[in-house]
């Protein structure tokens, strides 16, 4: 029972990291049509950027958030200006193919700027325990989870309750008729990459103390963060989040209960059976019903 | 030019070219304050193009478009909306996954500073006044086509536009939906002064509410007058019932 409570903690806590990458992921896709295949190294990128402000530059913990966050601000305006609005005009795949090529660029500069050794980001609830009916449990994964719920309830609030998240929606369902309503169609898409640049950031401080800050951590994150968007139906804010809860418990509970060699086999046997069986997955909605 | 300055919208010399189609053919449409001009002309005579390019979704080949005697001709979209422009399509287009409410919102989203509840009480009282505050809740697929119709031009009212574009806007409703939109037009008209381009095939409708037709064939403007005028005008039985029936008729 005591190895339930800690494995379902931690499992639901990379499941949270994992469902910030997925979300990033789905906004970026249904408001652009681009499956962005950097949104991994968006993560590695969010963990590295704490390992510059925190650890390499020494700042204090809130301001090395704040510092690696607005860097990740940055990087999603300036993903937006030199990636994405040159190639505006072309088709989607091209598009979608510039975001691989930033993907390899990014990890590749990551690797010159910080080397192959992995770095430790440190947690500001580092080596806090917590214990639960005989189990122990580190704080970081409560903290992770509590933050996540928080940053989603967040989300929803934007999205349903703004000016600003309602604009957001109409573009991402039809741009041209968002333009003929007087929406500054292009500042919204801008902000649009911002958020999911940011989000991948606070994803990547969470991430930072659970694994080792390695520049190759992107990969991993991107297949969980598709595997997590096909189960929970692809382009559903909450399909991202229940798929990135599944596949984050998957790896665990299934390194634990079956093997480590075999953790990942759960989440991506998941997504291959929905692939076959039901490829609007969990809360896919009709492809119809697309704007 | 003086009658720039004097009207709500003024095009000049409209061309677009599409590879070596010519849509529009040097086509000039002035419309004056509160005026009600319809543009009619058979399939494929350019209106939609027309204004598709007046609201900057299509650049002219060539031409000017002055709105209130600014010239528009290189802004985009949104910023001529702004500036006083609205537009309906032809086929709606209401956001699918917004509810009606949240539809109008953007519309009115275009007047900044309002924030979220100034929108939605902005939004709710352009409902109320179209008689339709009891849908604000509900999602687009639950309504009738004829509602989806009606709240397409709540939202572009929301826009407060000095000049609104109506793209077919009677297609697909039927004869009660048509004299309800009617008398809408007629009030929105005396309540806001709002200038209006009507592109209907519905011609009573054309001639019972347009103080002015103008009439587009392959992309050339062949007539232009009071409905009476444009009716019995030759060249337009000619381009509606072909030539032979224009002659018959004399």
């Amino acid at each position: 029972m005591a190895d339930l409570i800690q494995l379902l903690t931690n499992g639901l806590a990379l499941g949270s990291v994992y469902a910030l990458a997925a979300i990033g992921f789905v906004i970026v896709y249904s408001a652009t049509g681009v499956v962005n295949f950097a949104a991994g190294q968006f993560v590695m990128l969010g963990t590295f950027a704490g390992v510059a402000t925190l650890v390499n530059a020494g700042w204090p913990l809130p301001v090395g958030y704040a510092g690696a966050l607005a860097l990740m601000a940055l990087f999603g305006l300036l993903f937006y200006a030199v990636v994405y609005l040159p190639l505006g005009r072309s088709p989607v795949v091209t598009i979608i193919i510039g975001t691989v090529a930033i993907g390899i660029t990014l990890q590749n500069a990551a690797l010159l700027t910080f080397g192959s050794w992995p770095f430790r980001l440190p947690s500001p609830v580092e080596g806090m325990m917590l214990e639960v009916a005989g189990a122990v449990i580190p704080v970081h994964a409560v903290a992770v989870v509590v933050a996540t719920a928080v940053l989603i309830g967040l989300m929803w609030l934007l999205l349903n309750r703004t000016a600003l998240g309602i604009a957001m929606r109409a573009v991402a369902q039809d741009a041209k008729t968002a333009r003929l309503m007087g929406l500054r169609v292009n500042a919204l898409l801008a902000f649009t990459w911002v958020l999911a640049a940011v989000l991948a950031g606070i994803a990547g401080l969470m991430l930072g103390p659970m694994w080792f800050a390695d520049v190759n951590m992107g990969d991993p994150i991107a297949l969980k963060a598709f595997a997590a968007t096909i189960i929970g139906g692809f382009g559903s804010l909450p399909g991202a989040i229940a798929g990135g809860l599944f596949v984050g418990l998957a790896e665990v509970l299934g390194a634990s209960y079956v093997s480590s060699a075999y953790k990942d086999l759960i989440a991506f046997g998941a997504m291959i059976l929905f692939l076959l069986l039901r490829p609007q997955g969990v809360f896919g909605e009709r492809i119809q019903d697309r704007g | 030019m003086i009658a720039a300055t004097q009207n709500a919208l003024s095009a000049t010399g409209i061309t677009k070219r599409f590879g070596g189609l010519v849509a529009l053919a040097d086509v000039d449409l002035t419309v004056g304050n509160g005026e009600f001009v319809a543009l009619i002309g058979p399939n494929g005579a350019g209106k939609s193009t027309l204004l598709n390019v007046l609201t900057g979704l299509s650049a002219p080949t060539a031409g000017r478009i002055a709105l209130d005697g600014r010239d528009v001709t290189r802004l985009p979209t949104h910023r001529r909306i702004r500036a006083g422009l609205g537009r309906t399509f032809q086929h709606g287009r209401l956001f699918p996954r917004l509810s009606v409410v949240e539809n109008i919102m953007t519309g009115a989203a275009n007047r900044a500073g309002r924030g979220e509840a100034g929108l939605r009480a902005h939004a709710l009282a352009q409902l109320r006044r179209m008689g339709l505050e009891r849908l604000a809740d509900q999602p687009i697929s639950a309504l009738s086509y004829g509602n989806r119709r009606m709240v397409e031009l709540t939202r572009v009212l929301a826009c407060e536009p000095r000049v609104l574009l109506l793209d077919e806007p009677a297609a697909g409703l039927n004869l009660g939906e048509v004299e309800d939109l009617m008398a809408r037009l007629r009030a929105i008209r005396a309540e806001d002064r709002i200038a209006v381009v009507l592109i209907e095939h519905n011609m009573g409708m054309v001639m019972r509410l347009a103080e002015r037709v103008v009439v587009l064939n392959f992309g050339r403007k062949i007539a232009e007058g009071t409905p009476a005028e444009v009716q019995a005008d030759p060249a337009v039985l000619a381009a509606y019932l072909g030539e032979g029936a224009a002659h018959a008729g004399r």
